[in-house]
């Protein structure tokens, strides 16, 4: 298992370019990743919403990190989403996706994005057996892990009985082990206190911020995953760095303030524009602008010309060029 | 929503001091002997909110007997530097690990030969790099958005600062009359602000005897006056010596008939004198450097005008403040 230390910062969530028969758009994924690289701390592809990973095949999820490698070539970190509906799947996606970057020879750093309560158990206990799986999981590769707790996510499969969180003293457990590196965290501020204090035996453990608004109330120190930086990209690393603190000072000191608190304004109007239907209304005004070929996502969506509109106005605006 | 957040920030705030609690380990041990076995100071540095919270760790430290001082990184560079000698310790404060003034300076620290600590959340920052010892005082999340204001970081830093502190004054075994003496501020601190002429005894509660005087005399006179001493004086009140229960002790040792002895053999004649525009804390730590308990005032031409002991300083059950009393007013004897 490879000690990566795993990356601090803004973490892109980026969509997944479609053409219209529903293969990856590699050329629209080069021109995303050109764009977003030199701007991101790391990417994480085939995320289950933004990037739509809960609807992509295997086939695709294998096509997507096959092109992204080409594109990437280890400029920044790759997160990549390996959860499907049950634990026989998921194998057999975290086998697959090993193999592309074996035979790609891929040397850049490549993180297993897990969501674990997706497909463990359907039961109130779906937590216990949890340091078992990633022992196997983590004896099959050699890159690391890092958790998905998403309990909006795990809720939308309707199952009463299922918890929507990963239990504190499981967490505690698997953060013992070396091949998990970090967490991306959704869910209540005192939770993610609690998780806090779960994972402070490992040093460099990463706790990411899951939710963008939460990181622009209280940003976590380890980062923020990010579908608005597919939009604006630059004000999200501005944000980001700022947050963490990254560039420390500035000359013109309240002038920079005035400028962050801009910049937070901007994101916090464009997320209320986009987070109605993130995934369409990214691809639509990422669609419009060139920057990928088609709005195309998995499933049809509803008519967003209304919010696309709104978005491209703020954007043009804010001189955020996309 | 006003109480909501009021609550979310001081949570998030108690969480980054208690994040520090586990990373508490060899660094800060060595900090600690660094700074025991150091003969110079502890220069505190940071600049801005840092800058702050480095002046609070400064006099934390110093009200708790690590004598210290506060170096503003921009003025370090024009000349302030001078201040910080090979014997010194600098503790240098920065979140990020890269403040521009803090590692502007930290080479020319190197080179004057002072030991480095630096307390910094960027673990790999070039400051960190940069610093002898480091400790970790970095956060899982700021209360503040989007970094307007450092807030749990520079809480976590003040925490880890007063850490320092108190983890000292158990290593110097401080104790509480030291803790007087470094706080002007509390009840004896307020004594040792006033002016000597406020708190010296005066008229015919200073001992004295005029030169000649029989031994007898002279011990009858400490006695009487209960200061553990009496002055001896020649003519117009001028000051001539000083005898103290000591004197007479180690007299009695060496010679038995002390009786037939003159009390110009016996007295010390250049008793310590200080000023009565003096403060307190001024006298105290005159006694302190001279090993000795009593202090004369005196007038421009040598003549009595008090005394003051050590018990006045520290508080014995008379002690009062002459404050409206002429000081020479029935002095006459």
């Amino acid at each position: 298992m490879q000690a990566l230390v795993p990356p601090r910062g803004l973490i892109v969530d980026l969509i997944t370019p479609l053409k219209h028969d529903r293969s990856i758009d590699g050329q629209g994924l080069g021109h995303l990743l050109d764009r977003l690289s030199p701007l991101a701390h790391a990417v994480f592809l085939a995320s289950p919403d933004t990037g739509e990973g809960k609807n992509l095949s295997l086939a695709q999820r294998l096509e997507l990190l096959e092109k992204a490698l080409v594109v990437v070539r280890g400029r920044i970190p790759i997160l990549f989403w390996i959860t499907q509906e049950d634990e026989e799947k998921t194998t057999e996606t975290l086998l697959g996706l090993k193999k592309t970057l074996e035979r790609r020879r891929y040397e850049g750093q490549v993180f297993w994005v897990d969501t674990p309560l997706y497909y463990h158990s359907n039961y109130y206990h779906s937590n216990r057996g949890l340091p078992a799986l990633y022992r196997k999981l983590s004896s099959m590769v050699n890159k690391p892990f890092i958790l998905h707790n998403a309990p909006e996510f795990i809720r939308s499969l309707a199952k009463p009985m299922k918890r929507s969180n990963i239990r504190t003293a499981i967490l505690k457990e698997l953060v013992s082990f070396k091949a998990i590196a970090g967490l991306i965290f959704l869910g209540s501020l005192d939770r993610s206190h609690n998780y806090q204090k779960a994972c402070r035996s490992r040093a460099r453990f990463r706790i990411y911020d899951g939710d963008e608004t939460h990181f622009m109330d209280h940003p976590s120190m380890s980062g923020v995953v990010s579908s608005g930086a597919n939009l604006a990209p630059e004000a999200w690393q501005k944000i980001t760095e700022s947050s963490l603190r990254i560039t420390a000072d500035q000359d013109n000191y309240p002038e920079y303030l005035q400028q962050v608190w801009d910049l937070g304004q901007y994101l916090r109007d464009l997320k209320g524009i986009y987070q109605r239907m993130p995934v369409t209304i990214i691809k639509e005004v990422l669609a419009d602008k060139g920057i990928i070929e088609t709005p195309t996502c998995i499933f049809p969506t509803k008519d967003v010309k209304e919010s696309k509109q709104r978005a491209k106005e703020l954007m043009d605006r804010f001189g955020d060029r996309a | 929503m006003v109480i909501k957040q009021a609550k979310e920030v001081l949570k998030i705030e108690a969480q980054g001091i208690l994040s520090l609690v586990d990373r508490v380990g060899p660094e800060f041990e060595k900090a600690i002997e660094s700074i025991m076995k150091a003969k110079g100071r502890v220069i505190i540095t940071g600049m801005g909110k840092s800058g702050l919270v480095a002046r609070k760790i400064a006099a934390t430290l110093n009200s708790t007997g690590t004598p210290s001082q506060f170096l503003h990184p921009a003025e370090a560079i024009h000349g302030d530097l001078g201040m910080v000698t090979s014997d010194d310790i600098v503790v240098a404060i920065s979140n990020s690990g890269h403040t521009t003034e803090i590692n502007n300076i930290l080479p020319m620290l190197k080179k004057i030969g002072a030991k480095i600590v630096g307390f910094t959340g960027g673990m790999d920052s070039p400051m960190a790099e940069a610093c002898d010892l480091v400790i970790d005082v970095g956060v899982e999340r700021e209360a503040c958005p989007m970094g307007m204001a450092p807030t749990a970081s520079t809480t976590a830093a003040l925490a880890m600062g007063d850490a320092l502190a108190v983890v000292l004054i158990n290593r110097r075994h401080f104790n509480q009359d030291d803790f007087k003496r470094f706080h002007p501020g509390g009840s004896l601190g307020e004594r040792l602000a006033v002016k000597v002429r406020e708190i010296m005894l005066i008229n015919d509660r200073i001992p004295m005897v005029p030169l000649g005087s029989k031994v007898q005399q002279v011990i009858e006179e400490i006695d009487a006056k209960k200061v553990g001493a009496t002055l001896i004086i020649g003519k117009d009140r001028k000051l001539a010596g000083i005898v103290s229960d000591g004197d007479l002790r180690r007299v009695l040792l060496r010679n038995k008939n002390i009786h037939g002895m003159k009390i110009e053999d016996i007295m010390s004649p250049s008793p310590k004198t200080i000023d009565e525009s003096r403060t307190a804390a001024e006298a105290l730590g005159l006694m302190e450097l001279n090993a000795i308990t009593h202090l004369v005032i005196v007038d421009k031409h040598n003549r009595v005008k008090g005394v003051v002991h050590l018990h006045d300083l520290l508080g014995r059950k008379d002690f009062k403040i002459n404050a409206g009393l002429s000081p020479t007013a029935g002095a006459d004897r």
